[in-house]
């Protein structure tokens, strides 16, 4: 029971205030973590940070893809046992020939620069203890893409390269990196409005499991790879999908 | 962590093969410590004891089995009770270059590292011994999945066999809602691994390949078993945790 805990380490959840980062910020605090809930938007960040119980967790309000706010935020934080990084944008269904170079440069930009940046950052300014665990929220479109969706694929097929990158680079610290490959997760991330109730159901029939995940299903996969418990594990892409990409 | 404890194994049940020494004997012991009820099965009787006298908790059975028997197996799914879980674990390597795998020593390998988990799997399901919402797990390799070492071509096939009915079975098996999925260890410190091949030397060589800079410990096999095992990872099937301190990357 020990091993899985989370007591005395201190984790960063990014995109902490929706979806897959609240429900991962809620049940890292519910394993014993001191959290530090970061995202843009200060209202449901602080929903996030009551339903964590308070004090001693913190907010941060940050917009990652912001460059001059980085260094400074980083210059704010405590030493870190665990990154959750959460934040992304994924309602962004668009053919291949309607990708517009801000388009392309938006998708990029939050879904790959920003982690990117901000575990170089972190590494820079030396916030990352001995033995940390980083890890990233991919997604199967790293290696599964959906019609309309290249761009995210390509941006989610390069964080879970940059995982296995990073995870060389930190090994020397005994530092792990590995990322989570989730498939459709019900979030406020997804506009499910363009589908009738009747195309939703056909699409989540298709999961062998006969459902989409749900952000409480996602967290617990982030508490086991934060704790000691995954301790020989990195570089590693976790695919949790209710079986929908088995032989892909 | 305040009764938060979403890999609880608390009221399941779960049979582990190969738990009498390495990655199936830590995995019966963490299972124990985790709350579950244990039905534990090897082929060494003495050895399986040991394992049996370190468990957790009250109500387990120890049933002395070789895998490779059809008789053998018949007699552990009968007298097994229903079933929330099943960890896959008896395996053996032995290490030849190519042109001294011989059809027997191929039999032998795949004997216990493939047709022996098939049998248990298939007449567990067959026999409705296994509950719905349950977990099987199947330990496998990164040998023969992810890394191909010279000399290590029959135990790297068999696991990659394994592998790969592991994905049909979690396909099929998703109608009764039972998941399916392997872990792939890098090199685990067990008795499997010091069969006398290597000297220290290259031992070490060996280890510091790995970017971690060790070998696994059978217990971080048994964690991850634990994750697969409990309802945390109600919506993972079909997929394969590599644990490797990074050799694969």
């Amino acid at each position: 029971m020990q091993t899985f805990s989370l007591e005395g380490k201190t984790v960063l959840v990014t995109g902490a205030s929706s979806g897959i980062g609240r429900a991962t910020a809620i049940q890292c605090a519910a394993a014993g973590a001191r959290c530090i809930l970061a995202a843009r938007n200060a209202d449901r960040l602080a929903e996030t940070l009551a339903s964590c119980g308070g004090a001693p967790h913190t907010v941060e309000q940050i917009d990652l893809a912001d460059d001059a706010a980085l260094a400074s935020f980083i210059d704010r934080l405590p030493s870190l046992d665990g990154l959750v990084h959460c934040a992304g944008i994924g309602d962004n269904q668009k053919p291949l020939k309607f990708l517009s170079p801000q388009f392309v440069d938006l998708i990029l930009s939050i879904n790959l620069r920003a982690p990117i940046l901000l575990l170089s950052c972190l590494a820079k300014q030396k916030k990352l203890n001995a033995s940390a665990s980083i890890v990233m929220i991919s997604s199967i479109a790293s290696f599964h893409p959906a019609p309309a969706h290249s761009i995210y694929a390509a941006a989610k097929g390069g964080l879970s390269a940059f995982v296995k990158g990073a995870a060389q680079d930190l090994a020397p610290r005994k530092i792990r990196v590995n990322s989570i490959a989730p498939g459709m997760v019900e979030t406020p991330l997804i506009d499910f409005s363009a589908l009738t109730r009747e195309q939703r159901l056909a699409d989540e029939l298709r999961y062998p499991l006969k459902r989409y995940g749900q952000p409480s299903d996602i967290a617990p996969l982030a508490v086991y790879l934060l704790s000691d418990a995954s301790s020989w594990m990195t570089g590693s892409q976790i695919v949790i999908d209710g079986g929908l990409t088995i032989g892909s | 962590m305040n009764g938060y404890n979403p890999f609880s194994l608390a009221g399941k049940t779960v049979l582990v093969t190969g738990a009498s020494s390495g990655i199936g004997r830590a995995t019966a012991i963490e299972c124990s410590k985790m709350g579950a009820t244990l039905v534990i099965t090897g082929r060494n009787e003495e050895r399986l004891a040991e394992t049996f006298a370190q468990l957790e908790g009250s109500g387990h059975a120890q049933i002395t089995a070789d895998l490779t028997v059809q008789e053998d197996i018949e007699r552990l799914v009968a007298s097994s009770p229903q079933l929330n879980g099943l960890v896959l674990c008896a395996g053996r390597s032995i290490l030849s270059p190519l042109p001294f795998c011989t059809r027997e020593k191929l039999d032998s390998v795949f004997n216990i590292n493939f047709f022996s988990p098939v049998e248990v799997m298939r007449q567990l399901v067959r026999g409705k011994k296994i509950e719905k919402q349950g977990s099987i797990v199947a330990i496998v390799s990164i040998g023969g999945t992810g890394k191909f070492t010279p000399g290590n071509a029959m135990y790297g096939s068999s696991k990659a066999a394994l592998t790969s009915i592991v994905k049909y079975a979690a396909t099929e098996l998703a109608a009764k809602k039972i998941r399916v999925n392997a872990i792939n260890p890098g090199m685990v410190e067990t008795p499997l691994i010091r069969r006398g091949m290597v000297t220290d030397e290259q031992y070490a060589a060996d280890m510091s390949r790995y970017p971690l800079k060790r070998y696994g410990r059978p217990e971080e096999v048994a964690y991850a078993a634990i994750y697969l095992l409990s309802d945390a990872a109600a919506w993972v099937t079909g997929t394969s945790l590599v644990i490797d301190g990074g050799v694969t990357i």
